[in-house]
């Protein structure tokens, strides 16, 4: 249980307390700033008990349980994260000359700060595409996407293979770039962090992150959208309407979509059904979620 | 001699610190100093006054010190004199007098007409082309430095002097010890301690196999009373104070000198990580306690195995020790590739950074060499680390030495690529950290990427998108 509530308390989550205070912040003064909808009307939605409580949402809190303890039994494949960072390390060695330099700290912490976001987002949305795209992965991703009501904790709907495929990713990803990151800088490198997490991760997190997945549908300017991805372009992402199919699998930055050719900006008034097309009530059941329905 | 050291000094004492060393020694279980034991044999009629003795091996770490210098001077036939020769008249080149840090002895005879041929270890060496045994390798790395230019050919980027040395440290001083004295020497049938190493001996059988382990290693006799920088500092002649336990103005290099693999205890030591250095010389101590309180009798099968038990500390320690030496040199031969790279990139000079770059593998090599001479099947391992390093340093045009012609010519062949080479220096660390589990790490090219790994690694994570 330290591990579920970990997710609350630690700010390299997305699910972290501050985080959610943040989004919150964030969604009233949308609502009512933007949307001029009555504060009452805000709050109650914020405590709906239809969404909170929806088959939906107990399906994602079913399968947060469940992978609190599959992660446990992952915990053996990021013992190879040392391993690999090595292998990758040495053979740097047969690619790129040693640089017998050193350049200021401070340069080699944004270097190597920037370098881990843009190949991590990179990777997110490498490998979301291919969840959707691959008929097998897109059986495992199906069981996200099968979710009715979006609230931030559905950032944990997540199939445990899934979980296995995103731990090796981040694997991947992190030696990747601390090996490179090693053999250009040396014991220089570090990572620009507030809070003990990523300034970048931080920075995402806290501009409402957890409104992607809500139905708080805020849009940013066409041309940010190009950029970076707007929660309500996630939540075209969730659309059950065959319009939106495969749009938009970027994590953070959406320039990823903008040149694969999968970027959909959204609509201020867009209204969205969530969903797979043709799914039943039955989809949110334990069983269905892992197996299929 | 040593009690000299108490009653030269007691007379300006206070009482105060008379009382409190007093106090303190009396509750000291174990001697802190590798001398002066007493004589136990019961039917010693000799004149001695006591029962330790390893002159001959001090003397051929004077040989070793002395056939260092040597070597740069090219003349082969002074280094066969102090490697196989037995003149006593031999002149201890190094240690030598320096300033104030007054050298006892000058000759070897002064300590034991001993040599270094009879000594080395007779088996192949896997390690260095040509199919040789230990003895064999001295020769031929002999006529080489003789041929090259002060012991240096760079040519082939061999350093001779670092080879020589750091192999004979390993062929003579540890393989005798290890895989001699503290090996079968312990056995129950052979050099018994109810009978004198020999007639007329002033010691027993195990008590003098015991001696002779202690002075292979190359520690003063006092280290237990001197921390592991002192000894560091007597071994590079800067603090006699240290040295000179007995006061006499002299050091003497049977007893107050720091050589061979001692010297590169105290310095991975005196970083603080290790505790090499006084573990090993602890576990001599302690065992030759015992054998003065078993009083030249027959040892027990328990005493044997307490013994052996002593023996172990030591020779797992003094294994670390070389490969602490093999790891520090391999971090220092992939820092001198960085220099080199970066100096022929921008079209410089690369004279100097080649004569370290020698100098660091010669090192690497010698000490991998030494590794493998202890007398334990390293397997699998050797394999790897002879591998790992080759038979030379890696050359400009990517080749390396891979044997040795039927006229003792070196044969060169197309080998890796510089980063390629670079990565199995970082191989042969990694190798030192996975079999012997090296703490000091000197000179880790990696140093800092595990705590990296740790900190900002891949973590497990169910956050879908």
């Amino acid at each position: 249980m330290t591990d579920f509530f970990a997710n609350f308390l630690n700010p390299e989550k997305r699910l972290f307390v501050g985080y959610l205070i943040s989004a919150a912040f964030i969604a009233v003064i949308w609502l009512r700033a933007v949307q001029k909808k009555p504060l009452t009307t805000i709050v109650s939605g914020f405590f709906n008990s239809k969404i909170w409580f929806s088959k939906s949402a107990i399906g994602d809190y079913k399968l947060m349980v469940l992978n609190q303890f599959f992660i446990k039994l992952l915990a053996p494949i990021l013992l190879g994260q040392l391993a690999l960072t090595l292998f990758i390390f040495e053979n740097m060695h047969l690619l790129f000359s040693r640089p017998s330099e050193s350049i200021p700290v401070w340069m080699v912490m944004i270097i190597f700060t920037t370098t881990l976001f843009v190949v991590d987002d990179f990777s997110r949305y490498l490998v979301h595409r291919l969840m959707h795209r691959v008929p097998i992965l897109w059986r495992f991703h199906k069981a996200h996407h099968s979710a009715t009501n979006l609230t931030p904790l559905t950032v944990l709907r997540t199939h445990p293979i899934e979980a296995v495929l995103f731990s090796f990713r981040a694997l991947v990803v992190h030696s990747l770039c601390l090996g490179v990151c090693f053999f250009f800088f040396s014991g220089s490198v570090s990572l620009i962090e507030i809070f003990g997490a990523s300034l970048f991760v931080v920075v995402f997190h806290a501009l409402g992150s957890n409104l992607r997945h809500s139905h708080v549908s805020i849009s940013y300017w066409n041309w940010l959208e190009k950029i970076l991805v707007s929660p309500a372009q996630h939540q075209l992402h969730h659309s059950i309407n065959s319009k939106h199919f495969d749009c938009n699998f970027g994590a953070i930055l959406s320039i990823w979509d903008t040149i694969g050719g999968s970027c959909l900006t959204s609509n201020k008034d867009q209204q969205i059904e969530f969903g797979v097309k043709g799914q039943s009530e039955a989809a949110h059941n334990l069983k269905n979620l892992i197996v299929g329905s | 001699m040593f009690i000299k050291r108490f009653t030269a000094k007691a007379v300006p004492l206070t009482v105060v610190l008379t009382s409190a060393i007093l106090i303190s020694s009396a509750s000291f279980a174990r001697s802190n100093v590798y001398a002066d034991f007493p004589i136990t044999l019961k039917d010693y009629s000799g004149s001695a006054t006591t029962s330790t003795s390893y002159k001959g091996q001090m003397a051929r770490h004077a040989l070793e010190s002395s056939l260092k210098k040597l070597i740069s001077k090219g003349d082969v036939s002074a280094m066969q004199s102090y490697y196989s020769g037995g003149s006593a008249d031999r002149v201890i080149i190094a240690p030598a007098t320096k300033g104030d840090f007054v050298i006892m002895q000058s000759t070897i005879g002064e300590l034991s007409s001993k040599n270094l041929s009879g000594k080395t270890y007779k088996g192949l060496i896997p390690g260095w082309p040509g199919n040789m045994t230990g003895p064999e390798v001295v020769a031929f790395m002999f006529e080489k430095a003789a041929d090259a230019e002060a012991g240096y050919d760079a040519a082939h980027a061999y350093d001779y002097t670092q080879l020589v040395s750091k192999f004979l440290m390993g062929a003579v001083m540890y393989n005798q010890a290890v895989d001699n004295y503290l090996d079968e020497k312990l056995e129950e049938d052979t050099k018994p301690n109810n009978k004198p190493y020999k007639d007329g001996a002033a010691y027993t059988g195990k008590e003098h196999v015991w001696d002779e382990a202690f002075g292979y290693f190359g520690a003063p006799s006092h280290t237990l009373t001197l921390s592991a920088q002192d000894v560091y500092n007597i071994a590079k002649q800067k603090d006699v104070t240290a040295a000179d336990y007995n006061y006499d103005g002299k050091v003497d290099l049977y007893k107050e000198m720091a050589f061979g693999h001692a010297y590169y205890a105290s310095s991975f030591d005196k970083g603080g990580k290790t505790t090499y250095l006084h573990d090993i010389v602890g576990a001599y101590m302690d065992g030759r306690d015992m054998l003065v309180e078993a009083d030249a009798n027959a040892l027990s099968d328990s005493q044997r195995d307490q013994l052996k038990a002593y023996a172990k500390i030591i020779k797992t320690n003094w294994e670390k020790v070389i490969a602490e030496a093999v790891f520090k040199y391999a971090g220092e031969t992939y820092e001198d590739m960085v220099k080199i790279e970066a100096i022929l990139e921008s079209n410089g000079d690369v004279a100097k950074a080649w004569r370290n770059y020698a100098k660091h593998w010669g090192e690497l090599k010698g000490f991998a060499l030494a590794l493998q001479v202890g007398g334990k099947d390293m397997g699998a391992v050797s394999v790897r680390l002879n591998r790992l390093i080759g038979h030379s340093p890696l050359l400009l045009g990517n080749t390396q030495v891979t044997g040795v012609d039927s006229n003792g010519e070196y044969i060169q062949s197309n080998s890796e690529s510089w980063g390629g080479y670079m990565a199995h220096m970082l191989k042969v660390q990694n190798l030192m950290v996975d079999e012997f589990a090296v703490v000091a790490k000197s000179h880790d090219q990696t140093a800092g990427l595990a705590e990296l790994v740790k900190t900002l690694g891949g973590k497990s994570s169910a956050e879908n998108d």
